[in-house]
Parts: structure tokens; C-alpha cells; sequence
């Protein structure tokens, strides 16, 4: 049980450099050595390293779900809030990868960030310290609530990072949106914590007294939950889609998806990160921590499917006809996190997991790739000013090709696999009685066409053809800083899918489908079995009403795979060539549409410009004219009244002596009157 | 020989009318405070004779605290209206408004 | 004794620095405020109550004498703390203290007049939060106003008379009511007595006579509306918040941060003491009309501080929309509730004062406080920036600072409150206060503080100068203190909150 007991240095080590790069940014900005990256290096690297022994750890069979702090205690009936640590293989899985990704983040940032002499280094690493440790802190979360304090942490980093550079004026708007749209999601989230609490008096994730468990109980009447005046069920799933709220916005979907393609204002390493472990992820993640209560819901989850089905179609037209190479890469983001949802929706979550984590080698890649790039291209994105770059950057081609590949899931990278298995739980649960999820597999097949597609056309744009600038002719070289990490990524991006070869494994009956055994099992332990992927699909059969039909994984496969070439093969046909042209004229209007992402920014622009503050200025002009004109009228009343009777008050004194003498007269007739002396 | 009360009273309403009359009419300061101890001195009257009816000396008494009551106010009401005829050169009360609204 | 030697020494010590000269006035007052700062935590350190005050409770620093007898009433010195008035305690006294501190730069003219009357005002604020008599709380709850109606009045903006007055008449004739709806109460209530435990044991235990032909449940909820309406100007709530803004704006920074930070504190917690701990069930019975109100000061608060373009009324209008959880919770009667809503009073105190005191700091240097004015200020003051940043995220309720705890706290309380009906309606719409809190906070901050550097009024913007940002620094330390371990207050508050609930819920 060791590891476990230093597994809270793997939140405290990004945490505590985080303290040291804000130390010497307000005293001395100059005393760490490279600005602070080697604080975060060490720390990240350390948390790698602890996170690879809980690993093991759990490995063996081992796990734990145990209270670190109590933030709160509880009073007789109120629920004591604390902070926990849930160590099981689902945490421990992510863990990995984000320690790894963002150690190689802090490494390319050295390339990326101090070689080219940034400013506010250690502001920087400050950020990415605290954004780290936020979410390792989501991923080891063990409650609800911890995993909501983390989440907004993580919301806050991206603020401070993607507004970055904050002397221009783009970043600063981009981070606002950024936190703003997430914040607008993260507001059901909380409602929904606040509704699990009143719910459940619980929000813990695991064990017999967790909400998922309590709520399955109720589902079979051994226990009793307040459920508000409504069904059981109905009740669960209002509590469902409220947490979803939170997700959507995290996990840029439809239609809160809109903060992510502006975030790319941030530097490119912090979008490596945001896209590829941190942040986006965290979205998905909590679906997949919270699965045994999700799985109970069949209206939510077809919800999340359909979501997620239509946000990878979506976001993958748009990514089609970008100019820049990072807003292809964010579109392509919000795509590939549609086909978590879908995964996730359809019952997939062993699939779903498996994309996640491809998914943040390969985009944590392109990302990287990306970067070394537009440091090439002295932070030139545009594509159109590129090519040719293939020879003058062979690592950086290489490894982009690799995780181009598996962007597109092309066979046997890793996106292929992980792409596959998503797609294939929708079908064999869409065709085993749940048509709705047919729908969303249809939108998810027909995305993976564009993803080869635009994928391709990025790579022949960027690296093929003849160089179509200066700058392309004489790029900028890299160092071992911005290498290294891409030769990491590159080979993780290769071999990731291995892991889990569904289709082999079929064919062969080896290799063994490593992450299904990995999430399947509670290692003996009891307490944990509610958190496997065998007791998920259990409880998706029972109360989901998900069943398969007996399918070959074989043939969607080979369906997907030939979409996805048959994309890059049209990719091929415009864009390769010496001197490839701009075909997206050729799309007329639907060019200026995709070119505007069907107008979801101008909508919720003008919401806020031309609803939400035109309200607030009549509410101000209300609040000034009415509200405060009443008290002003009472006050003026007053007044009013004051300036007529002080004509009274006339300053001679002879009126004063006649009013004193008709007045004693006066009381003298009553008192008299009163007291009879007339009568 | 008893002289009857009534007459002591009607000298005393007198008295006092006077002084009212001299407070409603006048806008010499100089004669609105002598009528001020016109009236003072009716209320003086009533004490006394009062006094010497029911025989003991309270009304007596009473009568020498308003005449010192009236001494202090003279010396107040002597001053203020030096102060006003610097102030409006003349001794006329309505003059004197400056301190209303 | 306790109590007693802390406010005879900040009262000393305003009459002292009185007679200090001006050039050393700010210094002595420092100082001089770091006395009852440390009575307050020596109080905090040695706290032995339990319970609530009013409700059978052990009273922590009990102390009584008699004073004097009215109509046969009995009117006492009576002071005493339980665990909601001395977060408020503590609260104060740390407030003074800062404000004082950056006055330093703010104030230039009549000093020592001006920390006088701040020190003045710590006393008879100590002396709300500490008293348990009726007519001595009352004696220090109009003896505020003093001290800040010359504040406003005399080191104030352009039109300070006009806030001056405005605040002044407006709790004034708030208080009256209250004051008429009380003695009403107490007078048909069987006590002889104008302590609070006393009547409010008789106000509870349902046994009170008919006064003025009003029946005695009739008395209850006129005697509650008025005590409500009385101390709802105070928090302000919405309609009565409109005095709060132009007080703000007028008065100068170290002035607002009081009166937002504790001022409006005073209203929350007389609403607990006297209506949500005396009349419970007339409370009960008016918790729909009370929610409303609460929701709508949410709301309504953020939208109005959404059109604003001066920094302070935004911060001013912003205060407004958190007072409304404060209600919120109230109404609930659940222990994270009316906890929470405690909790809320204290972190919003810091959180709000952290706020006036950073757009004091900007408006030192830029000498302008209008959005449109400037941009880019992170360019030249970056520390000032950076805490201005972390207040704001903590006004926006960021976890780990105490303003997500309070928040949280209440949202919890109120979601599952048996008290009050449609009560998770109530508590989701009042939580969308959380997104335009956002929206007008992160919109001000991108204009005034990002960007490229401009600055309409032409000053010589620099870096602000320790002294300047030493009390935001501590405050944003507090602020993240109470965000992480809130059971330092949280604690004592929920032991003392619990004899004064009803219904169920968390």
C-alpha cells in the first residue's frame, strides 16, 4: 500500500512548483533558471513517477478510496464535504497520462516558451503547474464535490493561460470566453451537485454508501432517496443531464463548444495540454468516473450519444475549410471529444476510455507538432504560407504523419483502434434495440470520412508541395527540447492502440484486450466492484435496456477504415502537388458558412451584445428611474412640504409673539370649552 | 380695609394686556423688551398679592426669582439688541430676517 | 470582562488618535487598531460557547449589569459572543485594521479626524455584534451611522452629501420600523426584560398577547415584515438597495471596504437574531415571498452591475446579488443554510473588501474608476493586477476561496430545504447569479486591465507601493484561508446555528 500513501504528492508536486514559479514571479522574476520550468519539469516528473507506482499498485489488485481532508465536518443529518483520493485503474490510467502529457508539455515549453524568449516565464509556469496539479486533482477526486472544486480550478488555469500574452488584446477576450462558456456549464454542474447532495447526502464515487450505488438501490427499492415530487428515474435523470451541463461546456460540445477554437490565442504548449489531458478531458472523464450512475439512465445516455455523434460531424465539417493550422487541430478537438460521448452514450465505456487516452497521445502529438511548426514559421499559422516542410523538419514530419494517422485512424495507429471500438459498441447496441443510437453511429461514420479528410489536407499543406513563402523556405530550427517529447508522443501514437486490438483479438484470439481486463476487474475488493466496466454493463442490460447482437467486429471495422482513407485519398487528390490551390471556393455558399462555423459564435455574440446587456442597461434605467426615483419622490415629498411650511418661519418677531398669543389663546378657549367654564 | 382680590387680578390682567399689546405692536426692540416686563411684572403682582392672601411667603419668593430672571433677561435682551443695531443700524425687530430659511 | 476592555480600548484609542496630529494620525491608528484586532483573536483563541446565544446556548464572555428600569422593563448591559457573532467580531476588527492601513495613501486631508471616527465606528460596530440587550444593541446599531455619515459626508466624492443623507435618512427610518415592531413584540411577549435570550425564549414559545387589537399571529407577521423590511435596507436587498451604490461611489475607498465588508453584515445578522431565530414560524409560513426576494436581489443585483461602467458601482451592485444568498440560506433553515448564509456574510466582508480596496489602489494611481477610462493596467501594476484577478475569481465563488464555500454552502442548505416550497427551483435560479457574476467581473477585468495600455487621464501610472498592497495580499491570504479550511469559522458557526432550525433538510 506505499504508493497509495504518497499518491497525494502526485496533486502536491505540480502544486508546490506552482508556489515556487508564483514566489519568484512578485519577488525575484529572474532567480530560477529557465524562468521555472525546471521546478515544473521536476515536479511533473516526479508526479510521473508516483503515478506509475500507483500503477503497479494497482496492477496487483490494489485500490482505495479514503478521505485526505475534511473540508467540512457534518452536524447530525448535514454530510460531512471532504476531499478523498480513488485510486482504481480508471484514475490510475488517467493519471498517466496526464503526468506524461504535461512533463512533455513543460519540456516542449522550453522550446517553445524560453527559447524564443518570452516574457513573464514564470507566470507561465506557474500556470501550467497549477493547471497540472487541478487536474490531477479532478482525476484522483473521489466525491463529487472535489472533483467540481478541481474542475473550476481547471477552468481558472485555462483563463490565466490562454490570456497569456494579456498585452494584446485577442488572448484576454479568448480566456474570458473560455471561462465564461465552461462557467455557463459548469453552473448545471453545480446545481447538480447541489441536487445529488440533497438527493443522496452523499456524492461520494465509490463504495456501498456512493451516490451510483445508492441511486441503483433505489432504482430496486431497497433504499429511499428525496426525489422532489418525481419518479425515481426521472428525478436520477434531471440530476443526469444538469451534471452533463457541466460536461458539455468542459468538453467543448454542441453548443457550448464555441470557447475552444478561440482558446488557440493561448500559447501552443497550453493547448497541447488543454486538448489533449487537461481540461477537454475532464469532461469525459467525469462521465466515465460517474458511469455506474449514468448507466442507469437510458434517456441521458442516448442524450449524451446523440451529442456526441452530432458534435464529431459537426465540428469535423468545420475543421475542413480552416486556414490555420492550430484551428484545424481545435476543430478536429472538438470531434474526436464527440466520439468519447458517443462512446460513452452508447454504452461503449471501456471504448470510450481507450479513445481518451489515444486521444490525448495523438492530439498531444499534432499539438506539439503544430507547435514546433509555427516556432519554425516565427509564429506564422497559416497553412497557406507554408510547405515544403517535410525536408527541413524530418522529426517534426514524422511524428505529425504518426499522429496524423491516428487522428484519421488509419490501421494500425492508435487512433484506429480506439475510433473503431467506439463506433462498433454503437452499432451492435443501436442494432441490439436501441435504434436512437444508430443515428449518432450514422453522424460518428460519417465524421471519420472529413477526419481523413481535413487531417490529410493539414499534412499536405504544412509539409508537402513546394515551400509557398520565405519563411517556409528558411524555417527556424528546433532543439532536443521540442523533439524529444515529439518522439515520445510519436511512438505512443503508433503503438497506444495495441492495448486494446478488438478486431485481432477476434481474428486471433491474441493479443489479449489489455485495457478490457485492466477496467474490468475490482481486484478483489468488493468495495470497488460498482466501479468495473463488467458491473457497467451489467447495470446498462438491467436499467438501460442495452443489449448487443452478435457481430463481427471485423466488418465495421474495415468500414471505418476505408471511410477514413477514402477521406485522405480526397485529401490527396486536391492538395498534393508542387502548388496545391484553394479548392474552397468551390463550395460557395456552404464555404462561408463552414468558414463561420454555421454562425454558432454570432449567436451567442449577439445573445449577450444584443439580448443579455440591452436588458441589463433597461433594468439599470428602471433601477435609476423607478426604484430610486420612489425614494427620491418620498425624499422630494419631504422636501417639498418643508419649503412651503418653513414660510412660517418668517423671522420677525412679532409674528412669532401674535402666533404665540393666538395659540395661548386658543388653548385657553379649548381647555375652557372642555372644561364647561361657558356653559 | 380689605381691598377685594378681583381688583389685584384686574390689575395684574391689565398689566399683562399692556404688555401683550406692546409685543404685538411695537418693532422698537427697546419697547418690545419692556413689555416683555410688563408682563413679567403682572405675573409679579398676582404672587404677591397671593402671597400676603394665603399668608406665607412663597408667592414673595417666588416673585424675587422672576425678578432676577428678568434682570439676567435684560442683560441678555440688552445685548442682543446691541448686537442687532450694529448689525442692521436700527433697533426695528422685522428688520432683522437674515437667520429664516 | 472581556468584551468591555475591547471596546473601551478602540474607543480609547479613537479618542486618541483624535488629539494625534494629522501627519502621524494614519500610524497611531494602525497601531492602535491592532489592539482590538488581538483582543478579537485572543477572544477567537479562548472561545468557549456553545450553542446559539439566543436559544439556551453558552454565552462565551457573558457579561451583564444592570442599567436602568423602564415601565417596569429591565434594560441591561448585556454582552456576550456565540459562534455567529464572533466570525463577525473577528471580521471586523481584521477589516479595520487593512482599511486603516491602506487609507494611508487614500486619505490626505483632516486625518486625524478621519481615523478617529473609522476607530469610533470598529467600536460601536463590536459593540452590534457583542451586545445581547435589546436597547444597548440598539444604542450601538444607530451609533454606526454617526461616524459613517461623516465619512461619506466629509471625505467623500462630489456628490457625498446627497449619498451621505440618503444613507443616513434611509436605515434611519428602516431602524424605526424595526425599532416599533419590536418593542411591539416585547411588549405583548411575557417578559419584563429587553434581553434578547429572554425574549426570544418567549417569542418561541408561542405565547404571546394581542397588542393594538392586532391578533398575537397577526403581530407576528407585521412585527416580522416590519423587522424585515427594517434590516432588509441594511443588506440591502432589492428594493431597497438603491442608497448602496451611490454611498459607494461617493465614499472614499477604506470607507467602502467597511461598509460593504461589515456594515451590511449588520443587516444579515440582525435578520438572524431577530426574525429567522424569534419568529421561525412566521418566517416558515413567509418563505416563498422571502425567497423571491432573495432570488430577485440575486439577480437583479448582477444584471444591474452588468450595465455599470464605475468599478465601484459594479463591485457596489455586486454586493447586492451576494446578499441575496444570504437571505437565500436564511430562509432555508437547514444547517448548511443558515450556516452557509453565516459563512457567507464573513467571506463576502472579505471578498468585497478585497475588491474596494484593489479599485482604491487603481483609482490612487489612474485617479479614474470609469471601465471605459483605461486598459492594459496589468502592464503597470502587475501585483496590484494579479490579487484584483484573484479577488475577482474569488467574488465569482472559484473554489478554495471562501466565497465558493459560502456559496456552496447555502446552494446545498437550500436545494433540499422542507421549509421552503419549490425550494431546488428557488435555489437553481438564484445559482445563475454565478454565471453573470462572472460575465460582468471577467467583462470589466478584460476591459480595464488587459489589452495595450491606455489610460485617458494621463497619469504617470507605477507599480502601487507595498504599504498599498500589503492589505490586499493579506486579505487574498484570509480569503484563500477560509476557502480551504472553512471549518475554522464554519465550525463554531454550524454548532451555533443548529438550536435555531426547524424542518428538514441538510
Amino acid at each position: 500500500m506505499a504508493a497509495f500513501d504518497f499518491a497525494p504528492l502526485i496533486v502536491l508536486l505540480p502544486f508546490t512548483s506552482f508556489f515556487v514559479a508564483v514566489a519568484a514571479a512578485i519577488w525575484r522574476p529572474n532567480i530560477l533558471p529557465k524562468g521555472g520550468a525546471l521546478p515544473g519539469i521536476a515536479a511533473t516528473a516526479g508526479s510521473l513517477l508516483v503515478s506509475l507506482w500507483v500503477a503497479v499498485e494497482v496492477l496487483g489488485g490494489g485500490r482505495t478510496a479514503e478521505t485526505v481532508y475534511v473540508w467540512s465536518t457534518g452536524v447530525g443529518d448535514a454530510p460531512e464535504l471532504v476531499f478523498s483520493l480513488l485510486l482504481d485503474p480508471l484514475s490510475a490510467l488517467m493519471l498517466l497520462i496526464v503526468s506524461l502529457v504535461a512533463t512533455l508539455v513543460h519540456v516542449f515549453s522550453l522550446g517553445y516558451m524560453n527559447d524564443e524568449d518570452e516574457t513573464g516565464l514564470p507566470r507561465y509556469y506557474a500556470g501550467l503547474g497549477l493547471f497540472t496539479a487541478s487536474m490531477l486533482g479532478f482525476v484522483v477526486a473521489g466525491n463529487l464535490l472535489m472533483a467540481f472544486i478541481f474542475f473550476e480550478l481547471v477552468g481558472l488555469c485555462s483563463y490565466l493561460l490562454i490570456g497569456f500574452w494579456f498585452r494584446e488584446a485577442g488572448p484576454p477576450s479568448a480566456a474570458k470566453k473560455a471561462f465564461l462558456v465552461t462557467r455557463f456549464g459548469d453552473y448545471f454542474f453545480l446545481v447538480g451537485v447541489a441536487g445529488v447532495f440533497a438527493t443522496f447526502g452523499s456524492a461520494a464515487f465509490a463504495g456501498p454508501e456512493s451516490f451510483p450505488a445508492v441511486a441503483e438501490a433505489a432504482l430496486t427499492g431497497e433504499a429511499s432517496v428525496r426525489t422532489f415530487g418525481f419518479g425515481t428515474q426521472t428525478w436520477f435523470s434531471v440530476l443526469g443531464f444538469l451534471i452533463l451541463g457541466g460536461v458539455v461546456g468542459k468538453s467543448a460540445q454542441y453548443p457550448l463548444h464555441t470557447w475552444l477554437p478561440d482558446a488557440m490565442e493561448g500559447p501552443t504548449p497550453v493547448s497541447a495540454l488543454i486538448h489533449a489531458a487537461t481540461m477537454v478531458a475532464a469532461g469525459v472523464y467525469l462521465i466515465a468516473r460517474i458511469y455506474g450512475f449514468y448507466a442507469l439512465l437510458p434517456t441521458v445516455l442516448a442524450a449524451i450519444a446523440l451529442v456526441g455523434g452530432f458534435t464529431a460531424l459537426f465540428a469535423a465539417t468545420m475543421g475542413l475549410v480552416k486556414r490555420e493550422i492550430k484551428q484545424v487541430l481545435a476543430y478536429s478537438t472538438i470531434s474526436q471529444y464527440g466520439y468519447m460521448m458517443l462512446g460513452l452514450g452508447a454504452g461503449g465505456y471501456v471504448a470510450a476510455t481507450f479513445h481518451l487516452m489515444t486521444h490525448a497521445f495523438f492530439k498531444a502529438l499534432l499539438f506539439l507538432g503544430a507547435g514546433s511548426v509555427i516556432i519554425a514559421m516565427h509564429h506564422n499559422e497559416d497553412m497557406w504560407d507554408m510547405g515544403g516542410l517535410r525536408k527541413r523538419m524530418p522529426v517534426t514530419y514524422v511524428t505529425f504523419l504518426a499522429g496524423s494517422l491516428a487522428l484519421a485512424g488509419i490501421v494500425p495507429f492508435a487512433g484506429f483502434w480506439s475510433k473503431d471500438e467506439v463506433l462498433y459498441e454503437a452499432l451492435v447496441h443501436g442494432l441490439g434495440g436501441s435504434p436512437i443510437l444508430l443515428a449518432a453511429y450514422g453522424m460518428g461514420l460519417v465524421a471519420v470520412l472529413f477526419t481523413g479528410f481535413y487531417t490529410f489536407r493539414m499534412v499536405l499543406l504544412t509539409f508537402h508541395g513546394d515551400p509557398r513563402t520565405e519563411l517556409a523556405r528558411n524555417p527556424h530550427g528546433v532543439g532536443w527540447n521540442v523533439k524529444a517529447p515529439l518522439v515520445v508522443l510519436g511512438v505512443l501514437a503508433t503503438t497506444a492502440g495495441f492495448l486494446n486490438m478488438v478486431p485481432v483479438h477476434e481474428l486471433l484470439g491474441f493479443p489479449p484486450e489489455y485495457l478490457h481486463d485492466w477496467l474490468a476487474h475490482d481486484g478483489g475488493r468488493s468495495a470497488f466492484a460498482g466501479l468495473t466496466s463488467e458491473h457497467y454493463g451489467e447495470l446498462l442490460h438491467d436499467w438501460a435496456g442495452y443489449s448487443t447482437v452478435e457481430l463481427s467486429a471485423i466488418l465495421p471495422g474495415l468500414v471505418s477504415l476505408g471511410l477514413a482513407l477514402l477521406g485522405a485519398g480526397g485529401a490527396y487528390a486536391l492538395y498534393a502537388g508542387d502548388d496545391p490551390e484553394e479548392h474552397t471556393e468551390k463550395l460557395g455558399a456552404a464555404k462561408t458558412v463552414l468558414y463561420n462555423n454555421y454562425y454558432q459564435d454570432e449567436y451567442q455574440v449577439w445573445l449577450t451584445d444584443s439580448v443579455v446587456k440591452p436588458l441589463s442597461r433597461t433594468m439599470d434605467t428602471f433601477d435609476q428611474g423607478v426604484v430610486d426615483g420612489t425614494v427620491n419622490t418620498v425624499s422630494s415629498v419631504s422636501l417639498f412640504s418643508g419649503r412651503r411650511l418653513r414660510r412660517i418661519q418668517t423671522g420677525v418677531v412679532s409674528n412669532y409673539a401674535v402666533l404665540l398669543t393666538l395659540g395661548l389663546t386658543a388653548l385657553v378657549l379649548v381647555v375652557g370649552v372642555l372644561g364647561g367654564w361657558f356653559a | 380695609m380689605a381691598v377685594p382680590p378681583s381688583y389685584y387680578l384686574l390689575l395684574s390682567a391689565a398689566l399683562f394686556c399692556i404688555g401683550v399689546a406692546g409685543v404685538l405692536t411695537r418693532r422698537n426692540a427697546l419697547l418690545f423688551l419692556m413689555s416683555i416686563e410688563l408682563m413679567l411684572n403682572a405675573a409679579n403682582v398676582n404672587f404677591v398679592y397671593f402671597s400676603q392672601f394665603w399668608g406665607n411667603v412663597t408667592g414673595q419668593t417666588f416673585s424675587l426669582f422672576v425678578i432676577a430672571l428678568a434682570a439676567a433677561e435684560v442683560a441678555i435682551g440688552i445685548g442682543i439688541i446691541l448686537v442687532l443695531y450694529r448689525n442692521f443700524d436700527g433697533v426695528d425687530v422685522t428688520e432683522a430676517t437674515t437667520m429664516r430659511w | 470582562m472581556i468584551i468591555e476592555t475591547l471596546l473601551a480600548v478602540t474607543g480609547l484609542a479613537a479618542l486618541v488618535t483624535f488629539l494625534v496630529p494629522d501627519e502621524y494620525a494614519g500610524r497611531a491608528a494602525a497601531v492602535f487598531s491592532v489592539l482590538p484586532l488581538l483582543g478579537s483573536l485572543l477572544l477567537w483563541a479562548r472561545f468557549n460557547g456553545a450553542g446559539n446565544a439566543l436559544v439556551d446556548g453558552d454565552v462565551a464572555f457573558e457579561s451583564a449589569a444592570p442599567w436602568m428600569t423602564l415601565g417596569g422593563y429591565k434594560v441591561q448591559w448585556f454582552v456576550g459572543l456565540d459562534g455567529v457573532s464572533l466570525p463577525l467580531v473577528v471580521l471586523t476588527t481584521v477589516l479595520t485594521t487593512l482599511a486603516i492601513i491602506s487609507a494611508w495613501s487614500a486619505i490626505d486631508e483632516r486625518q486625524s479626524q478621519f481615523y478617529a471616527l473609522i476607530l469610533f465606528m470598529e467600536t460601536t460596530l463590536l459593540g452590534v455584534f457583542t451586545a445581547l440587550d435589546f436597547l444597548l444593541w440598539f444604542v450601538f446599531w444607530e451609533a454606526v451611522l454617526v461616524p459613517m455619515y461623516f465619512l461619506i459626508g466629509v471625505w467623500g466624492g462630489p456628490r457625498r452629501k446627497y449619498a451621505a443623507i440618503k444613507f443616513f435618512v434611509y436605515t434611519n427610518i428602516a431602524s424605526l420600523a424595526m425599532f416599533i415592531a419590536f418593542v411591539a413584540l416585547v411588549l405583548a411577549a411575557p417578559v419584563e426584560t429587553f434581553s434578547l435570550p429572554a425574549v426570544a425564549a418567549a417569542l418561541r414559545g408561542e405565547q404571546i398577547a394581542g397588542f393594538l387589537g392586532l391578533t398575537p399571529d397577526l403581530l407576528r407577521t407585521v412585527a416580522f415584515v416590519a423587522m424585515f423590511v427594517g434590516f432588509g435596507v441594511k443588506v440591502p436587498i432589492v428594493p431597497f438597495h438603491t442608497w448602496l451604490p451611490d454611498a459607494h461611489v461617493e465614499a472614499p475607498s477604506p470607507v467602502s471596504v467597511l461598509l460593504a465588508g461589515v456594515l451590511l453584515k449588520m443587516g444579515t445578522y440582525a435578520l438572524l437574531r431577530y426574525n429567522f431565530t424569534m419568529l421561525p414560524e412566521t418566517a416558515a409560513a413567509l418563505a416563498v415571498p422571502i425567497a423571491a426576494v432573495a432570488v430577485v436581489s440575486v439577480l437583479y443585483g448582477a444584471m444591474l452591475a452588468l450595465a455599470q461602467e464605475d468599478l465601484k458601482r459594479i463591485v457596489a451592485y455586486s454586493s447586492v446579488s451576494s446578499m441575496g444568498y444570504v437571505i437565500l440560506g436564511l430562509i432555508a433553515y437547514t444547517l448548511y443554510g443558515v450556516g452557509g448564509a453565516t459563512f457567507q456574510m464573513v467571506a463576502h466582508g472579505l471578498i468585497s473588501g478585497l475588491m474596494f480596496m484593489s479599485v482604491g489602489v487603481i483609482y490612487h494611481a489612474t485617479h479614474t474608476r470609469m471601465v471605459g477610462d483605461m486598459s492594459g493596467m496589468a502592464d503597470r501594476m502587475p501585483v496590484t493586477t494579479g490579487i484584483l484577478v484573484a479577488g475577482a475569481f474569488g467574488y465569482m465563488g472559484l473554489p478554495l476561496m471562501a466565497g465558493f464555500a459560502g456559496e456552496f454552502f447555502v446552494f446545498v442548505g437550500s436545494f433540499g430545504s422542507t421549509t421552503l416550497p419549490f425550494a431546488p427551483i428557488f435555489t437553481a435560479v438564484a445559482m445563475f447569479g454565478i454565471v453573470v457574476v462572472a460575465g460582468y467581473l471577467l467583462l470589466a477585468m478584460q476591459k480595464t486591465l488587459f489589452g495595450p495600455f491606455r489610460l485617458d487621464t494621463d497619469y504617470e501610472v507605477h507599480g502601487a507601493p507595498l504599504r498599498d498592497t500589503a492589505p490586499l495580499a493579506v486579505l487574498l491570504l484570509c480569503i484563500v484561508a477560509l476557502g480551504v479550511a472553512p471549518d475554522l469559522f464554519f465550525g463554531m458557526i454550524k454548532d451555533a446555528v443548529g438550536p435555531i432550525l426547524q424542518g428538514g433538510g441538510l
